[in-house]
């Protein structure tokens, strides 16, 4: 097996998903742009360790997570916590709203999210991931997962409705 | 199950990605039923495609993939069975070695321990008898003030073999030795080695 086809390739193939991820999580291009690269270096030096190739897109995200974490130095223990205790806020916001704003002030909203709760917030939108490799992706439970992501998307929802909002009109 | 319950449960689908989870199911049976629960689902998922799309819609700054590929790390392939061969070539070296060790030192015995013998011999002023070759009666009164000073004193046997005569640790014998200076005397003492030079603690001197 050829080792550069192989990596060139793997870098075409998952790049773009990294860099999304690493911007949606730092909201700085260049520190994205790191994160991405310190992921692939990751995988040149230690990805023949991966038994199982199906699981190649995980690790990487795995790997990128963990590359974060390292950076903020913000490894924290994780508290399982029950989805029963999810927010009921059933804030709706229209597709519109969304359509008109750019895609720097969804991440400036996202910025402002925890810290915890925003990876799987965008894990959950930015990729086709059940909920259990959302899970094992970020090395987290399954309850943990869906109770910070409905609490995020609640909370960025909130933050999509206030922008929505028109203007308040001046009486003077 | 209530409208609001499904709504609680349906929260976090997202569309076709969440179809197979059976966390949903029941929910989305619900769903069809109800036309305002109806309603407010696609509204969901309408919005999650949004954001889904704007966050999707990011694009890398151009030429990151191929800075990546280009400085990317240089890896050797790993040749397990060389690198075991290389670890027991080190095994092995470093056994024989200790075992060096410790037949050099074995080899190289210090005087404790060692057997008493007896030896008859010239006493010789040791730095004039190994660079000048220097001994005897006509060296006597030099070798004496040089033993005196403390320069290194020896004997020499009648079969031709040299000892260093050295006192105890941190006990110089040569202010007894210098009256012998190419006397012949009987030395009782242990004998030593160490790299090849053969060396006498002397513990009694008796001239003859």
């Amino acid at each position: 097996m050829s080792f550069e086809p192989e990596f060139e390739k793997l870098v075409k193939l998952y790049y773009r998903d990294l860099y999304r991820f690493g911007l949606s999580l730092t909201a700085s291009e260049a520190d994205a742009a790191d994160l991405t690269q310190e992921t692939f270096y990751v995988w040149a030096n230690k990805g023949h360790q991966l038994k199982n190739p199906a699981k190649v897109k995980a690790w990487l995200f795995t790997t990128l997570y963990r590359q974060f974490l390292q950076t903020r130095r913000h490894q924290t223990r994780f508290k399982d916590e029950p989805i029963d205790e999810m927010p009921a806020d059933f804030t709706h916001v229209p597709a519109e709203c969304v359509d008109r704003i750019d895609a720097q002030t969804l991440l400036t909203f996202l910025g402002q999210l925890d810290e915890n709760h925003r990876a799987p917030l965008v894990l959950y939108y930015l990729e086709d991931l059940s909920y259990n490799e959302i899970a094992g992706t970020l090395a987290i439970p399954l309850g943990t997962v869906q109770s910070r992501i409905a609490r995020a998307k609640s909370k960025l929802l909130q933050l999509l409705n206030e922008t929505a909002k028109p203007p308040p009109k001046d009486d003077h | 199950m209530t409208t609001s319950e499904a709504k609680q449960k349906l929260l976090l689908y997202r569309g076709p990605v969440d179809d197979s989870d059976p966390q949903f199911r029941v929910a989305l049976d619900y769903a069809k039923s109800d036309a305002e629960l109806g309603l407010w689902l696609r509204q969901q998922t309408e919005c999650y495609d949004a954001i889904r799309a704007k966050l999707r819609g990011i694009e890398p700054p151009l030429g990151l993939s191929q800075k990546i590929a280009r400085r990317r790390p240089i890896l050797f392939p790993r040749d397990w069975s060389r690198i075991g061969q290389l670890a027991a070539a080190i095994l092995i070296s470093a056994s024989v070695t200790v075992l060096l060790m410790k037949w050099s030192h074995r080899g190289s015995r210090g005087v404790t321990g060692a057997q008493e013998i007896v030896v008859t011999g010239e006493v010789l002023d040791m730095t004039c008898y190994i660079a000048y070759n220097l001994s005897g009666p006509d060296h006597a009164e030099c070798a004496r003030v040089c033993i005196r000073s403390g320069e290194p004193a020896g004997i020499k046997t009648r079969d031709g073999k040299v000892y260093l005569l050295t006192g105890e640790p941190g006990h110089s014998v040569n202010a007894e030795l210098a009256d012998y200076a190419a006397k012949v005397v009987t030395i009782k003492g242990r004998p030593g080695m160490r790299d090849g030079f053969a060396q006498l603690q002397v513990e009694e001197i008796r001239k003859l």
